[in-house]
């Protein structure tokens, strides 16, 4: 017991380590990628058997009397669900949803003759007039401290609790 | 064989817009996704999102990704649901067609786009254009004193849904090499707002649709964001607005609550505790505070969250600098700002104030917000179809038939 205690106390602080620089930014990337997403779920297996597992539960404890019905009523209609796909989804779905990144490597822009108009000349580039703002990443407000951990901004001792306790990425190095 | 009609179709990130060039007052607006219920089988698609009166928790689907259609059997049944409905009895085949393509195209998303006009929903021909020259023209109908208007000159400032672009137009022709785009759109801001609030105030991380909404009714855009940001702080903060969630019953999409409802609200709560009686049930509400003005400002600047991206304000300075000289006068005495992200208040003042230090100031800088921003490049693709020059610019079944992709080549000039 106390061996296992003291590998997952080990474990933890591991992980409780500085998250260096890549990992910091990897995180900025995965939250702007995260921007882009619609509230599409339908192909995600994991929250899709997570759903079920979260809906039972509560259906047979509102109304006792319904509750397995409803309960199997709904699988029901999950697995109607699942038999009504349309051709063009299941094909879709074997080859994977194309998105737009797929169609950009496809065209191969980069064979274009230098200084052709294409997706690629159109980004803006980096910016020249300003350097980014720091906000504090609790309430919004302009920050003057970084977090020594991961690197998020805080302004204020009541800001870095509210973000030690629930945002800072010590578990997700 | 004369066309008996002209459909004109704008199909944007978030929204399509589509009518018949014979109305130029009536377009149809509607979402470019479908959607379902959580827990249920009905899928409304496109124009029956309207219709909703649930839109708690919805799986959304969109075939557009970053701007460019990429699902296009699901593009096909959004359009031709809503085509049914506003061609009536008349056929596809006797109609031709306007149709909005994004800047800088693929030429296999091109292709695409044709073969399911003409091939699949089976229109007489197609036209497509970028929807900044088309909403340039309907901006000199509007404005035709402008000397920048009569020589169809200006920059175009699209805010669209997906991203934003800075696009230079000349003799109504966009100017390819020129234009410059900011990868964040009303799509990013909007699950920006999601990602704060959530963390802030209640989890709305399911929440996209309603955030949308939530989004256009109180967003705004700071004209001096660190004095507003000071503002902001403790109770007292002007800012602070708290949305009624919708109940699902009666309020399908929850309101902003009003003074009185929150005086109201109040009074009830003191009541109910001098007379010691059950405690209310609360009405579920989202407080939003230095987000209204913060999530429109990643526009702005997008270093702000982490991207290694300029401005709108650079963009368009870098757009206008790529034109030819000769022309910059022009577009600085006309950018015009359309797109659905600059419907946010103060947009035009704040890209003001950005902009004016960018450009020399021998230069006269005149910003113009759209009428209708949204609507702008649908009525200039309207005044467009309705023009006698249609015919000479589409391409019809019989050329694409015979020529294949080698009948597009005529759209490039």
């Amino acid at each position: 017991m106390s061996d296992k205690r003291k590998l997952r106390s080990r474990k933890v602080s591991e992980r409780m380590a500085v998250v260096d620089e890549a990992d910091r930014r990897r995180v900025i990337q995965a939250r702007l990628a995260a921007l882009e997403q619609d509230n599409h779920k339908e192909d995600d297996f994991g929250a899709g058997s997570d759903d079920e597992e979260y809906e039972l539960p509560a259906a047979s404890g509102s109304d006792a009397e319904e509750g397995p019905t409803s309960g199997r009523k709904k699988k029901k209609v999950k697995v109607g669900g699942g038999m009504r796909k349309t051709r063009g989804m299941i094909e879709a779905k074997a080859k994977g949803p194309k998105v737009f990144r797929d169609f950009l490597e496809e065209a191969e822009l980069e064979q274009l003759p230098e200084g052709a108009p294409s997706y690629m000349t159109a980004a803006v580039g980096p910016p020249r007039t300003a350097a980014p703002r720091k906000f504090c990443s609790v309430c919004g407000d302009l920050s003057s401290y970084t977090c020594t951990r991961c690197g998020s901004r805080y302004c204020s001792r009541r800001c870095h609790a509210v973000h030690t306790e629930t945002r800072c990425l010590k578990f997700m190095a | 064989m004369a066309l008996q009609d002209v459909v004109v179709m704008d199909v944007g990130g978030g929204s399509v817009k589509m009518g018949s060039a014979r109305q130029p007052d009536t377009p149809k607006v509607f979402p470019n996704a479908s959607a379902k219920l959580k827990g249920e089988r009905q899928t409304f698609v496109g124009e029956a999102m309207l219709g909703m009166k649930d839109v708690l928790a919805l799986s959304l689907r969109r075939p557009v990704d970053r701007g460019y259609v990429v699902d296009w059997s699901l593009q096909r049944e959004i359009l031709a649901r809503a085509l049914k409905g506003l061609l009536g009895g008349l056929s596809a085949s006797a109609c031709g067609l306007v149709l909005t393509e994004p800047y800088l195209n693929l030429s296999a998303l091109r292709e695409a786009a044709v073969r399911m006009a003409l091939d699949e929903l089976g229109f007489a021909s197609i036209y497509m254009a970028p929807p900044a020259a088309l909403a340039l023209r309907w901006h000199a109908q509007q404005l035709p004193g402008l000397p920048a208007n009569a020589a169809g000159c200006g920059l175009v400032v699209d805010a669209g849904f997906s991203f934003t672009h800075a696009v230079p137009v000349f003799d109504w022709r966009v100017l390819p090499a020129a234009i410059r785009r900011v990868d964040l759109g009303g799509k990013a801001l909007t699950n920006f707002m999601k990602e704060l609030v959530s963390y802030r105030s209640v989890n709305m991380m399911d929440e996209t649709y309603l955030l949308e909404h939530i989004k256009e009714q109180l967003c705004f855009v700071s004209q001096d964001t660190a004095a507003d940001l000071r503002a902001a702080r403790g109770r007292a903060s002007p800012f602070r607005r708290e949305y009624v969630l919708p109940d699902g019953l009666t309020d399908t999409w929850g309101h902003v609550r009003t003074e009185e409802e929150a005086a109201a609200a109040a009074a009830a709560a003191r009541q109910q505790q001098r007379q010691g009686g059950p405690q209310l049930p609360k009405q579920p509400v989202l407080q939003v505070n230095n987000e209204r003005f913060m999530v429109p400002e990643a526009i702005f600047h997008p270093s702000d969250i982490g991207m290694e991206e300029a401005g709108l304000a650079e963009a368009i300075a870098a757009a206008v600098q790529a034109a030819h000289p000769h022309l910059h006068g022009l577009l600085w005495s006309n950018v015009l700002l359309t797109g659905g992200t600059s419907r946010c208040p103060g947009f035009r003042e704040r890209l003001y104030a950005e902009l004016r230090p960018l450009v020399p100031d021998d230069y006269e800088l005149g910003i113009h917000l759209a009428d209708d921003p949204v609507l702008c490049a649908w009525r200039g693709a309207a005044l467009l179809a309705a023009s006698p020059s249609y015919p000479r610019l589409a391409v019809t079944q019989k050329e694409w038939r015979s020529r294949g992709t080698a009948a597009l080549a005529k759209w490039e000039q």
